[in-house]
């Protein structure tokens, strides 16, 4: 019982605002007469346009925004300018491009200061542009960020190549000395950096370490990683370019009087040099490219940079260019080790 | 001034060279020859201290030198350093040069001088301008190795052993690798060091060379002494040992 005239009363209420709602809107109206008689075409077609929108019959709803005519002299043309834009976005979410800016050029046509208007033109006229053009556009935006991440590329290779050659130098001359311990130890050393991945022994350094007490920035993380794994493959290659030096150049040095690290020093290592350009180059080479691994230990260098404006774009065409940037540091290494090694051979009869 | 008594070297179970004496005096110059695998090689690099005895004793002047024995009895050699010293004295020319290709004839003559003696470089300079034109090298001073004939190469070997000063110089088959044509010019410059008086010790093939040069000749087989005699003993048609009869025959 209770419940049902609880019920009654509410919809006495709903009733009442509904009449109450009613009544405001009639008093508005009769308050302002002139709005209705100035441009009844214009509203009329842009609530049917409306009704179609929402009835989901698109392109009934583009061909009534369009019928809206331009305000006439003294007209304040509001139903136009909206009419116009919401055509314009609709023909924008299409990717009509031509169509949008064709709308909201008509609506400056009337109102050229609209900035609506404006800021939609523009983008369709942007977007009017085939995409990989607009990549191409875009390449110019991202390639100072790129070149400065390409710095730190070659900040990683140069350190590795300063450090490498020379360590794996004195590993070399380690393994292939008569000291059994240290010889062993270096074996163990060149047997784990060179038969695991360089991606592993990345994440090991910059991930692992900390575990055991031993945080470092990604920076030394990467040249300590790249450093280690270097080191290992060259003195593997130093020491075959060593042990390919003909016995008797050691048995002569030993003639003359000469230790075995004096022989080492003066006649066997300097021998070493042009047999072991093109294997040290194409190692440099492998480095180029392998500093790209380190993007993955928060090191900001050519390919994180890259992946990152990808990830965010989705613009091919910065990866090419990265792609390029690679090409061309290969491309000058492969050069300058072609010199080096013609200079290195002058002593040589060809 | 050297004195190898009793040396044997091993080679696994093969015996390269088996209980030799050799006693070398000052300006002695001494010619070994004997088929090849005889051993000269072998006993030669045991006189400069590049190949380990394994039994025996060296004598340089008079005292035992470059080897001693541990607890066990065993023989060792001494400290690099003071085997080092030993071989600074002691010239050796090979048979294939062993030229170092990285440096030039004058800068492989200057070599030894500058790192092993500590010489100054125009001492050393000095020094081997003067060798290179004794072999008659001076306007080749400058060339690398690689472009030096056979015979070129080893009187820059020649010059660059007598940098060192060496008491003794050990020639194994310094003409063997050169071409027929060359090697006069090696033995000439050969030739003219024994008239300074260097002591020699020549393994050769050229029996004309040995005639001509030696004070004695020794010939050896398998890793023994079989003669030793002066040229006109080895050489005179009464040669009664069959094995060197053999030997010349073939290479006369
Ligand atoms: N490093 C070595 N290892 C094993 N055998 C060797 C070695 N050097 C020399 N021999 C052997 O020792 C013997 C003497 O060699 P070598 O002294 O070179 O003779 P030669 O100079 O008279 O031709 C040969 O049978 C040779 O094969
Ligand atoms: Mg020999």
């Amino acid at each position: 019982m209770v419940r049902r005239r609880y019920h009654q009363l509410e919809i006495t209420g709903v009733r009442l605002g509904v009449c109450a709602c009613t009544l405001s809107l009639l008093v508005l109206f009769l308050l302002c007469p002139w709005s209705l008689e100035a441009e009844p075409d214009g509203y009329d077609l842009l609530l049917k346009a409306t009704q179609a929108l929402r009835e989901g019959d698109l392109d009934r709803a583009l061909h009534l925004y369009q019928q809206v005519p331009p305000p006439q002299e003294g007209q304040e043309g509001g139903a136009f300018v909206r009419s116009r834009m919401e055509a314009a976005r609709i023909f924008f979410s299409r990717q009509e491009f031509e169509s949008s800016a064709s709308m909201c050029r008509e609506v400056l046509e009337v109102f050229p200061d609209n900035l609506e208007a404006k800021n939609l033109l523009r983008q369709a006229e942007v977007s009017q542009i085939p995409q990989w053009l607009r990549f191409l556009k875009d390449m110019k935006t991202y390639l100072p960020t790129l070149l400065k991440a390409s710095g730190m590329t070659l900040i990683l290779v140069l350190i590795t190549m300063i450090v490498s050659p020379t360590a794996g130098l004195f590993i070399a001359l380690g393994r292939i000395s008569r000291m059994k311990m240290l010889s062993a130890i270096f074996w163990f050393y060149i047997w784990i950096f060179r038969g695991t991945p360089l991606l592993l022994q990345l994440f090991f350094i910059y991930y692992g370490l900390p575990q055991l007490g031993l945080t470092l920035s990604p920076f030394t993380a990467a040249i300590l990683g790249l450093g280690l794994n270097y080191s290992a493959y060259l003195a593997e290659i130093i020491r075959g370019a060593i042990e390919s030096i003909d016995a008797g150049q050691m048995e002569a040095a030993k003639a003359i009087g000469m230790s075995y690290w004096q022989a080492m020093r003066r006649i066997i290592v300097p021998q070493t040099y042009k047999r072991l350009v093109p294997p040290v180059g194409n190692e440099f080479i492998a480095l180029i490219k392998d500093t790209a691994l380190v993007s993955t230990i928060a090191m900001v260098e050519l390919m994180r940079a890259a992946d990152q404006i990808f990830n965010a774009t989705f613009n091919i065409f910065v990866l090419m260019q990265a792609a390029i940037i690679y090409l061309v540091l290969t491309s000058i290494f492969t050069v300058t080790f072609r010199k080096i090694e013609d200079r290195l051979g002058v002593y040589e009869n060809r | 001034m050297i004195e190898l008594t009793g040396v044997v070297k091993n080679y696994g179970s093969l015996v390269a060279v088996d209980h030799v004496d050799l006693s070398i005096t000052g300006g002695q110059r001494t010619v070994i020859i004997g088929p090849s695998g005889s051993g000269k090689t072998t006993l030669l690099r045991m006189v400069n201290f590049l190949e380990k005895i394994d039994d025996g004793t060296i004598l340089i002047d008079g005292r035992e030198a470059g080897y001693r024995r541990d607890r066990k009895g065993r023989l060792v050699m001494e400290k690099p350093d003071v085997i080092c010293k030993l071989r600074s004295e002691i010239g050796m020319v090979f048979q294939h040069f062993h030229l170092f290709p990285h440096m030039t004839a004058l800068n492989n003559v200057m070599e030894g001088p500058i790192t092993v003696k500590k010489e100054s470089r125009e001492d050393a300079r000095k020094t081997a301008l003067d060798l290179l034109g004794k072999v008659g090298l001076l306007d080749k001073k400058d060339v690398y190795p690689a472009f030096l004939s056979g015979g070129q190469k080893q009187r820059v070997a020649i010059a660059r052993a007598l940098a060192m000063r060496p008491r003794l110089m050990l020639f194994d088959e310094p003409t063997s690798a050169l071409d027929p044509e060359l090697v006069g010019e090696v033995f000439s410059t050969i030739k003219s060091l024994a008239q300074e008086g260097m002591t020699m010790v020549i393994v050769t093939h050229q029996m004309g060379f040995a005639r001509e040069m030696a004070d004695r000749v020794i010939f050896m087989d398998n890793g023994r002494f079989i003669f030793e005699g002066t040229p006109l003993d080895v050489f005179s048609s009464q040669m009664e040992n069959p094995r060197v009869k053999a030997f010349l025959d073939k290479v006369l």
